[in-house]
């Protein structure tokens, strides 16, 4: 756990100027959250509402021979039943490959072949059983090697088959560097097959959604939990035939996104459909068995990487084959490799990459986003190989990484701008606090079953063993679509409260909350006084969506740029009514105050290093601030609206990060600034079970800056639990297209009760782009949380990790078999 | 999931209502039934409610010379706050502490766990280990003992017959000569919490001063059709100084265990796994 008041030391050192940023603000909604009174999607119910459900697929592959709806339609209490050739749309999805309803085949255990809306939840249940669906079976194809093959049939038909395979849905090909070359100046080369696993979001909250459409206007009010409301409601216009704007999308609290709600899925334009077709308002609710087999899963992939380093231990190449199974359709899941190869490319110095990606059709489920977005899956196989060419080499693994960190000021292969960087700092924290040296054999070579922990072991049933592995990602958000950028429209009322209306919207991370934070630092405008409007996309102006760890550095930028718009305003009023000509004024408990500057030569200086656009908090040296000569702030907003020229305390602000779209080669600075971070974690292996118990998780994260180290603490420790889950336990089985442990029961997510100690440690590095300094922190606790766990059973067993999660059975299994030291169970 | 429910508040209308009802369960904490019936509707059940029953003997726990009995309404988390168990059968209070979470224990009950007769009940486990007896009540207010050894006859089935219910169950004392026995549960799985055992280990060895073995019980889970008693396996034990086991006889003990093992290859785990950590956790008993 992490330790009370664990940050709060190290702002004592700071002597803050900032009175609210850096402070444990809790979550503005943690009240209503644990009281139960927040209105989930579960919660709403319209009027005349009807509940929608979905008759899907027998069979993972088969032919639709006939649907049969008839006896369905007659039951007492159904209002409509639809199928696909009930209906005019567009296909969804990243590639528009995905039919909303299935007609004439059936490709994915989860293919919605029909849907009912009913008076009740049961007479809608009760309509499915009553629809009678001939099928054809197929065999399918499970594999995507399989799939690859000259004879295999094409799984999906809505592609334009420009690629030389018929099964391939997607690729992407970078380089840089002379590969050649550095392949020659190699003293040691590693390749490795890595195999990963699906593992499935399991938000406590299961997918919903609400539409009610007006007959009489033709619009369409969807209550939907969507993480990006603007690109939805333009992928629910297409798939409809609507006009966006007709379409008005409202989130209600959301119950966890963790990248699941980036794309849209086929259950909300079905429930659109039905609420058209009756003109009725419809529901539909997964049950918690619909959620594990139809929401979706972090792509499960196949990655060969191939590394060099020379006799100094300076990386030299990396190649990398990754082929994915993409499942039936394809999502934003099959556009990982944009982040993959970042990691691959400019995680630590490297001199030539060569990367190529591949992602196959299969009749599996298909992937979604993620938190990580492949990160978790690349930085695995990385960090993994670091350890073996280090092997190879002789070297200490922690001085390997040290020696390649990257640095400041660096402009990687891929064209990504460190202006700051924090890795180095990282990598060194976590090895001093970890006493990674001490617990590391100091035998030379070989690497296996000897630190000090051990001889204390009698019988050495308990391996202990300790892994480092490190992160590069995304920490100013990224630009993947026109515009990366967020508008925010604030307001005074008369009264002193303040209303931000901001593009960007909550799904739990705690931005609404950081947000009231900057305007409270700002304005200085009490918290309670604070309202975040960000649910409704009628009322609030252009974002592009929760993705990408990007909000409270995208829109946190966008309400300081119209906080100083709005300062503007309210200093000319202030200084109108003080009869001040001050330009410098301090905002606090509701007042302003101006400040007089005691030194002419000195100019406005700006805090710390930090963004151009936060706090122009006057330097103490040259300014002084007289406390009983001041203005109340709501005076100054009654004298603008109610005293002539009349002018409303409002400003708006659109802002759009400094990056640039990558060019076609994937090169360019495709992120506003960049988040580091590594874990040191310590593992104890029981050699009679198998289990792989984690001990202690030390990890230093480049936040740029806190804001606020208790919801700081929430993204940490919610992100490791999720990183150890995926290294030791998460993964949804399948056999054949079905999914076999949709359930809490078998799929094994990690309680309360498996938190490791976590020791976190954050460094600021406070990047100018950033509000107040800060970078995106999000999903970076969890991307280097299985590679650090890999490498820590590495060292305590000396067998190989090649696939995750390492389950007891597959340490067993390599304990037993001593002649492959690997461990890998790829036919349970 | 739909049913018709039944709340007896004496033993009286208990079996008042267990004569009457054709087609019925017993809910206790109901944490396995609703389950059950989620899984497999049962059109037309009804479901006779244990948890209002007001009756010592059905809720409670006694001490006496010849054990501990316990009402087979006791739930898990009494199991768990109760010193006199957790000093006497340490092996009973480890297998409940490790059942489900927190909020399950509250309502799972002993009873609950017996009759689902469920190869990997816990609580099951730790009572075969303890040799306990189960006090069978019938509607015509009679009682019988059948000792758990026998009470389960396969796969989810009883010995319970369609005009019984668990009453209560009785651990017997333990031999009064012994001192710092070595009693234990010890559930494989992979989480810590909410975790149904790939393989459990009950055991109840009692010593005397010296630490000679007097008295012997150890118990399989999720092993085999039912919770067994590794019988040759405690024989094997007695007589025998518990602390100078050599390795040798710590290998023909396991091996013994094993012998009652015939596990399946489920989702969880292979009949492989199981086996090959059976043997080392019954190995780990001496360690
Ligand atoms: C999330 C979860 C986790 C779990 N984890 C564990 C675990 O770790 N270990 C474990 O052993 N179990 C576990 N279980 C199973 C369950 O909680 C236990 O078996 C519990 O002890 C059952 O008790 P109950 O009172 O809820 O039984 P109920 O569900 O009420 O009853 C179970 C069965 O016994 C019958 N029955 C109950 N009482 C009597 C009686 N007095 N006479 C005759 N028949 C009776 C019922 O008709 C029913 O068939 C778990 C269950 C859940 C839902």
């Amino acid at each position: 756990m992490l330790p009370k008041n664990y940050l709060q030391k190290k702002f004592e050192k700071m002597k803050p100027k900032l009175k609210v940023i850096g402070t444990s603000v809790p979550k503005q909604d943690a009240g209503t959250r644990v009281t139960g009174k927040a209105i989930y999607g579960h919660d709403i119910k319209l009027p005349g509402m009807l509940h929608g459900a979905i008759l899907r697929t027998e069979h993972p592959s088969a032919i639709i021979e006939s649907i049969d709806t008839s006896a369905a339609r007659k039951l007492e209490g159904v209002y409509c039943v639809i199928t696909a050739d009930d209906v005019d749309v567009n296909n969804i999805g990243y590639k528009r490959d995905h039919p909303i309803l299935k007609k004439g085949e059936a490709n994915c255990t989860r293919d919605e072949i029909a849907a009912v809306a009913a008076q009740t939840k049961e007479i809608a249940k009760q309509a499915l059983k009553l629809i009678k669906v001939k099928y054809k079976v197929r065999k399918g194809i499970y594999d995507v090697q399989e799939a690859l093959k000259e004879q295999a049939p094409q799984i999906n038909k809505f592609i334009s088959g420009k690629f030389s395979n018929k099964n391939i849905a997607e690729t992407f090909h970078y380089e840089h560097g002379n590969l050649e070359e550095e392949k020659k100046k190699s003293a040691h080369i590693v390749t490795r097959l890595f195999t990963l696993p699906r593992m499935t979001h399991a938000c406590m909250a299961t997918s919903n959604v609400t539409a009610s459409y007006n007959t009489l206007d033709k619009k369409l009010l969807l209550y939907s939990s969507t993480q990006v409301p603007f690109l939805y409601q333009r992928d629910m216009a297409h798939a409809l035939k609507m006009n966006p704007s007709d379409i008005r999308v409202i989130q209600p609290i959301i119950g966890g996104g963790f990248g699941s709600k980036l794309d849209i899925h086929p259950f909300e334009p079905i429930c659109a459909l039905l609420s058209i077709k009756t003109g009725k308002p419809v529901q539909i609710l997964y049950s918690r068995e619909e959620e594990f087999i139809a929401s979706p899963i972090r792509q499960p992939m196949e990655i060969e990487l191939t590394a060099g380093v020379d006799k100094d231990g300076n990386f030299t190449f990396r190649e990398i084959n990754i082929v994915k199974d993409n499942g039936a359709y394809t999502s934003w899941g099959a556009t990982t490799p944009f982040v993959i190869m970042q990691s691959f490319s400019s995680l630590y110095k490297l001199k030539a990459c060569r990367f190529n990606a591949t992602a196959v059709y299969t009749n599996n489920v298909f992937a979604g986003s993620f938190r990580g977005y492949g990160n978790p899956q690349a930085t695995f196989a990385l960090e993994r190989v670091i350890d073996l060419l280090a092997d190879k080499l002789g070297m200490d693994k922690a001085e390997i990484r040290l020696k390649n960190a990257n640095e400041k000021g660096e402009v990687t292969g891929q064209g990504l701008h460190y202006d700051t960087c924090g890795h180095k700092d990282c990598l060194e924290t976590v090895i001093k606090k970890s006493k990674y040296h001490s617990f590391r054999n100091t035998n030379n070579g070989a690497l296996r079953n000897t630190n000090k922990n051990e001889s204390t072991n009698n019988g050495s049933r308990f391996k202990k063993g300790i892994g480092l592995a490190s992160m590069l990602h995304v920490g100013g958000g990224a630009k993947i679509y026109r515009s990366d950028g967020c508008g925010t429209t604030i307001k005074i009322d008369p009264y002193g409260y303040c209303t931000i209306i901001t593009g960007s919207n909550e799904i739990g991370q705690g931005s609404e909350t950081v947000l009231a934070m900057m305007a409270s630092e700002e304005l200085g405008i009490d918290l309670k006084k604070i309202k975040v409007i960000n649910t409704d996309t009628d009322v609030k102006p252009w974002d592009v969506g929760v993705h990408a760890s990007r909000t409270s550095f995208v829109a946190g930028n966008s309400l300081l740029g119209a906080i100083k718009i709005l300062k503007e305003k309210l200093n000319k009023k202030a200084g109108e009514l003080l009869k001040s000509d001050n330009t410098a004024y301090e905002y606090e408990n509701g007042n302003i105050y101006p400040l007089r500057n005691t030194n002419k030569n000195e100019s406005t200086n700006t805090e710390n290093k930090a963004s151009k656009l936060t706090k122009e908090i006057a330097n103490t040296d040259s300014y002084i601030r007289n406390d009983s000569d001041f203005v109340k702030l709501d005076k100054v907003v009654r004298e603008m609206h109610f005293t002539e020229p009349n002018e409303l305390a409002v400003a708006n602000f659109f802002y759009e990060p400094s990056s640039k779209f990558q060019d076609k080669d994937f090169k360019g600075n495709v992120s506003g600034s960049y988040a580091f971070a590594a874990q040191a974690i310590e593992v104890e292996v029981d050699t009679y079970t198998g289990n792989v118990k984690v001990t202690d998780i030390y990890v230093a994260q480049d936040v740029g800056k806190v804001l606020n180290p208790l919801l700081l603490g929430g993204q940490i420790e919610g992100g490791i639990l999720q990183g150890v889950g995926y290294a030791l336990t998460e993964e949804l089985l399948m056999h054949e297209g079905k999914i076999l442990n949709p359930n809490f029961h078998n799929y094994k997510m990690l309680t309360a009760a498996d938190i490791p100690n976590i020791h976190f440690f954050p460094i600021e590095t406070n990047d100018k782009e950033g509000p107040y300094g800060a970078k995106g922190v999000g999903e970076a606790p969890l991307i280097p949380t299985a590679a650090a766990i890999a490498n820590a059973v590495c060292n305590a067993l000396g067998l190989e990790v090649i696939d995750l999660p390492i389950t007891p059975e597959k340490v067993m299994k390599a304990l037993a078999s001593k002649n492959t030291e690997t461990i890998q169970t790829k036919n349970k | 999931m739909e049913f018709n429910i039944i709340n007896p508040v004496s033993v009286k209308e208990l079996l008042g209502a267990v004569k009457k009802e054709k087609h019925f369960r017993f809910g206790a904490g109901c944490t396995d039934l609703l389950m059950e019936l989620r899984k497999k509707p049962d059109e037309g059940l009804t479901v006779i409610n244990l948890a209002q029953v007001k009756d010592n003997s059905f809720t409670g726990i006694k001490k006496s010379a010849k054990g501990i009995r316990m009402g087979a309404m006791f739930t898990a988390h009494q199991i768990v706050m109760n010193e006199e168990l957790k000093k006497t059968f340490p092996v009973l209070h480890d297998s409940a502490h490790n059942l489900a979470s927190t909020q399950i224990r509250q309502v799972a009950t002993v009873g609950g766990n017996l009759c689902t007769a469920s190869p990997s009940g816990d609580i099951a486990c730790a009572l075969v280990a303890l040799r306990a007896d189960c006090e069978l009540l019938n509607t015509t207010q009679k009682t019988r003992m059948v000792n758990i050894s026998t009470f389960f006859t396969g796969v989810r089935q009883t010995a319970l017959k369609p005009n019984e219910v668990l009453y209560g169950i009785t651990i017997p004392a333990n031999h009064k000569n012994t001192k710092n026995n070595y009693s234990g549960f010890i559930k494989v799985g992979t989480r810590r919490s909410m975790e149904c055992s790939v393989v459990s280990l009950a055991y109840h060895i009692q010593v005397n001063v010296e630490g000679k073995i007097l008295k012997a019980g150890v118990a399989i889970g999720a092993s085999a059709p039912t919770v067994r008693l590794a019988e040759s396996a405690c024989k094997f034990l007695i007589g025998k100084t518990f602390k100078n086991i050599t390795q040798k006889e710590k290998e023909e003990f396991a091996d013994k265990v094993l012998s009652y093992a015939s596990p399946i290859t489920d989702i969880r785990a292979t009949a492989w796994y199981r086996k090959e950590v059976l043997y080392n956790i019954s190995k780990s008993i001496f360690e």
